[in-house]
């Protein structure tokens, strides 16, 4: 089912905040949307949200493409994001990276069999000074697991569902 | 007029109109700043930084708001602690510019330190070499040494399609963003962008097909570097290896200026050949841009099926066998009659016409829209200029797909609204035009109801007022869904309208023929008549004098018994060709000169590019040899000395010469080899940029519409309505040569609204036989919501011989998976 019947109410509220006139200013609101449904965008959703703003698909591409926490490829449900910036290995995080990865049984940038989990390495997410730190990507949610050891970082994984 | 303000620039005083960016008033002073992002097109981007220039503004007084003045009495200057580019910046009074100073060479110089620490310096090998901005700014400005290591450099894919006609180089690119701004901001078709960010950035389209736009190749002229190379080129000369030879181009009605770029070489036998096309600079007609059909189109002038020598029934003769067989052909036929199409030149036609008049035999048109004549009495006159509409202005175009069949005018309109003029569209479907212009009014009507358009114009209030209140009327009118006879009476009513509206015989109005032909408008002006039904001229007359033109290849004609003598002459071997009995065999436009006239009544020169093909004649030559053997006197070697003949006796081409038309004007942007940074690569224009004909007199001025002559087919329930449309890459005779272009062509379709396509049982990709009156066709099934319901859209020169409306029935061919 397409974004449009699935979502019409929600939609509608998301383009009632422009005017009708700017409304590819609703971009980034609808690819969340679509990102919510599949865990990425796909080129369809892409394809339906370039209609719905009356842009180009290769502009809804582009916005897509420039920020790193759009993804466009099917992965795990949650995605496990490491900082590992000079900052965070300073204090560490290189070490829980490749200790996660281990316990994971996969290496950064893959997903693990049972579709769960995807490990990536990523920027800066802001806490530095409380590495090694890690966010989970599920669905339009994201959440911080600070000051982390890989026991504690195994007993989160462990509570998602 | 807007304010003037005065700056100075490394020393030198510059008075611009207020609001000017600096990189260009610096550039009308005679000064280069060096850029690679900015083009005088574009929008500024501010992206590439390479215009980094020291920029000193008066200090002023906030109490008094007077320039604060220092102990000599001169304006206090304020430098921002940093360089500034200058193709963001506007001017402003008193401003103090360095462009050269030792701070400001610095920024440059790191610049291109920055921009070449990835770029792969494949100089020898890439197709840019030799006029690129990179290499010439990197002599210019750039350090003679990188303090990076080359090791280092990031590799990245070198050969990526964008689509079938033009490859991206991703380490070449220096991320500059022209084409994707000009995609999207001049085209309004954003197929490029950037994908992802940072160091990652790269180009890319992800339309379906890739990089889906008409205006491709023109990316290629503005890209600085090699990043982006058309499939036709690439790989297959130096630039410096290349001549240049201006012409016009000859695929349909709008007179691009270009110039061909050919050379002598070995894996051509030695030959001299075309090597690329080129934009031309006419900022009248096409600025700075061609479309993709007009810079790879060009193939069929070496295509294997070129006529190299007569011949005579079937066989090759002299040239002397061929036309005393032709003449006698003539002489003998008491019914006969000449056919000639728009692709022949002003001198061709009028020599042509001389012959006609001679034998007393009538000198049609091959043309599948008619009005001509209208266009010619109220078509633009002389020192028209499309660039000049705007706000005010109006424009209708009518029963047209400018985008499909004169890309060019498409961007010209689009401009023009872009710029405030008013845009009256009226088609049966939703064209490109209507979704990537803005002030725009759509009057929609069913196929079949041509006849009511302008009285549907004339009743919609506010149309109405927009027509009448408009400063400038240009009305382009072409023939979707109609046959010659109704394209005739809408041509009529559009000049009609002009009358009423008080807009007829003014500069920057009047009636324009999207004409599938270069120079059709040219046929019309020098007397060709219209002929509404070819397949009688065939079953009736005892000789036919046929001149490029192919019409039992386009359908309109077909072998029905009794046939006449036929003296085909063309460049091409083509279905028509064989029916003959006497083939003369002509040269190129490309291996000649002549002129053409624009729809806009624009007369243009063009120039010899390569050498004759073969034994092959100009049409004028090959014309006038066989009028000397029927008794009548025709110039046969100067083309110059023909269009003096034409201007002495048409009253429009008075006053014009070939050494008038030659002459140019100073145009902004600047263009060349200096400017090739600034503007791109696309040609100065040196060799003329034409001149519009002149209005004809007063008193032809009151037009009534001739009543439709035949009844007009409508779409009606139960039953489906075959209509043909132009398409711009088609698989006529002068384009399949092409064969970079097959993919764009594609197979022979037909296109179908869904629930037509539902009721008629069949989905797209399918492939289905078409039957109508007594004819049929395979062709494949295309779904598109535009397409009105109960209507098969049928493109023209597809392999589909459908020529006028009509009623169908489709079948199942073959069941597609």
């Amino acid at each position: 089912m397409s974004l449009a019947q699935k979502y019409s109410q929600e939609i509608q509220a998301i383009f009632a905040k422009y005017p009708p006139e700017q409304k590819r200013s609703a971009i980034m609101s609808l690819l969340y949307l679509a990102q919510r449904e599949e865990g990425y965008i796909s080129q369809e959703a892409m394809k339906e949200i370039a209609d719905m703003l009356e842009i180009s698909v290769t502009e809804v591409a582009g916005v897509a493409g420039f920020y790193t926490l759009f993804h466009r490829q099917k992965e795990g449900k949650y995605r496990i994001q490491v900082c590992t910036d000079l900052p965070c290995a300073l204090r560490g995080a290189d070490s829980f990276l490749q200790e996660l990865a281990q316990a994971l049984g996969v290496r950064p940038g893959e997903t693990t069999p049972d579709g769960r989990f995807t490990l990536e390495e990523v920027m800066c997410v802001g806490a530095c000074h409380r590495a090694p730190v890690f966010q989970v990507q599920h669905g339009d949610t994201i959440t911080f697991h600070e000051n982390m050891s890989l026991e504690e970082a195994l007993a989160v994984l462990k509570k998602l569902e | 007029m807007s304010k003037m303000v005065t700056l100075t620039i490394d020393g030198i005083k510059v008075t611009v109109p207020e609001g000017t960016l600096l990189v260009d008033a610096a550039r009308q002073a005679g000064i280069h700043i060096p850029v690679f992002c900015y083009h005088p097109k574009l929008e500024p981007a501010g992206m590439c930084r390479m215009c980094l220039v020291e920029i000193g503004r008066p200090m002023i007084d906030r109490n008094t708001g007077q320039p604060i003045l220092d102990e000599n009495g001169q304006p206090k200057l304020q430098f921002l602690g940093k360089l500034e580019t200058a193709c963001t910046n506007t001017v402003s009074e008193g401003m103090v510019v360095f462009t050269q100073s030792e701070k400001a060479r610095q920024g440059q110089k790191a610049t291109v330190e920055f921009l070449l620490t990835s770029h792969p310096l494949d100089c020898p090998i890439c197709d840019k070499g030799g006029e690129c901005p990179l290499q010439d700014l990197t002599m210019a400005y750039g350090p003679a040494q990188s303090r990076f290591e080359y090791e280092d450099k990031i590799h990245l894919a070198k050969h990526v399609p964008l689509g079938d006609l033009i490859y991206l180089d991703r380490e070449r690119c220096i991320l500059c963003s022209r084409c994707i701004r000009f995609q999207a901001e001049l085209v309004g078709e954003a197929v490029l962008t950037f994908d992802e960010r940072g160091r990652s950035s790269q180009i890319v389209t992800v339309s379906d097909p890739p990089f889906d736009s008409v205006f491709s190749g023109n990316t290629t002229d503005i890209c600085p570097v090699g990043a982006l190379t058309t499939a036709d080129f690439r790989f297959g000369a130096r630039p410096w290896e290349l001549k240049a030879a201006a012409s016009i181009c000859s695929q349909c009605a709008v007179g691009c200026n270009i110039v061909y770029n050919t050379r002598r070489e070995a894996r051509s036998d030695g030959r001299i050949v075309i090597k690329r096309v080129l934009p031309r600079q006419n900022e009248e007609v096409n600025d700075l841009w061609i479309c993709d059909k007009g810079r790879f189109g060009y193939h069929y002038t070496e295509s294997r099926a070129r006529l190299t020598a007569p011949r005579a029934e079937g066989r090759p003769v002299s040239w002397e066998q061929a036309l005393q067989k032709a003449a006698e052909g003539l002489r003998s036929a008491s019914q006969k009659a000449l056919i000639a199409s728009g692709r022949l030149s002003n001198e061709d036609l009028y020599t042509l016409k001389r012959l006609a008049d001679h034998l007393q035999m009538p000198a049609y048109l091959y043309t599948p829209i008619g009005g001509g004549e209208w266009v010619r009495r109220y078509g633009l006159s002389t020192g028209s200029d499309l660039s000049a509409l705007g706000k005010g202005d109006a424009i209708l175009v009518v029963a047209s797909d400018l985008y499909e069949e004169a890309p060019l005018w498409y961007l010209r309109v689009r401009q023009a609204a872009e710029r405030g003029a008013a845009l009256i569209i009226a088609h049966p479907r939703t064209t490109r035009l209507e979704r990537q212009a803005p002030h725009q009014y759509v009057l929609r009507y069913a196929y079949g109801d041509e006849g009511e358009i302008i009285e549907r114009l004339r009743r919609e209030a506010k149309i109405a007022q927009t027509l009448h209140e408009a400063r400038n009327l240009v009305i382009f009118f072409g023939n979707e869904g109609m046959g010659l006879e109704q394209s005739e009476s809408l041509a009529a009513a559009c000049a009609d309208l002009l009358v009423e509206t008080g807009h007829a015989g003014r500069i920057h109005n009047g009636l324009i023929g999207v004409w599938p032909h270069p120079n059709a408008q040219g046929a019309w002006e020098l007397g060709f008549q219209p002929i509404f039904d070819l397949q009688p001229l065939f079953e009736t007359m005892d000789a036919l004098y046929l001149v490029a033109l192919d019409p039992f290849g386009d359908g309109w004609v077909r072998q029905n018994g009794r046939k006449p003598f036929l003296i085909v002459q063309d460049i091409l071997e083509t279905a028509t060709v064989r029916q003959a009995d006497v083939v003369l065999a002509a040269c190129a436009y490309t291996e000649r000169e002549g002129t053409f006239t624009s729809g806009e009544r624009r007369v243009q020169r063009y120039y010899p590019a390569v050498p004759r093909y073969g034994d092959s004649r100009p049409d004028f030559a090959i014309t006038a040899a066989l009028g000397a053997k029927l008794g009548l006197n025709l110039e046969a070697q100067s083309a110059a000395r023909l269009f003096q003949e034409i201007a002495g006796a048409f009253p429009a081409f008075k006053g014009l010469d070939y050494a008038r038309l030659a002459e140019t004007r100073p145009q902004w942007p600047p263009t060349g080899r200096a400017d090739y940074p600034f503007s791109g690569t696309a040609q100065p224009n040196t060799q003329g940029m034409g001149k519009i004909l002149s209005a004809v007199a007063e008193g032809t001025m009151t037009p009534l519409p001739p009543t439709m002559q035949k009844e007009s087919l409508r779409p009606e329930e139960g039953t489906l309505l075959l209509v043909p449309i132009h398409r711009l890459f088609d698989a006529g005779s002068l384009l399949t040569p092409s064969a970079l272009l097959h993919g764009r062509i594609g197979a022979p379709h037909i296109i179908l609204h869904p629930k037509t396509a539902q009721e008629a049982g069949v989905t797209a990709g399918e492939k289905v036989l078409i039957e109508w009156e007594d004819r049929q066709a395979e062709a494949l099934v295309k779904v598109e919501e535009h397409v009105p319901v109960g209507v098969g859209l049928v493109p023209r020169s597809m392999g589909i011989p459908l020529s006028r409306a009509a009623r169908a029935r489709l079948h199942l061919a073959e069941r597609v998976r």
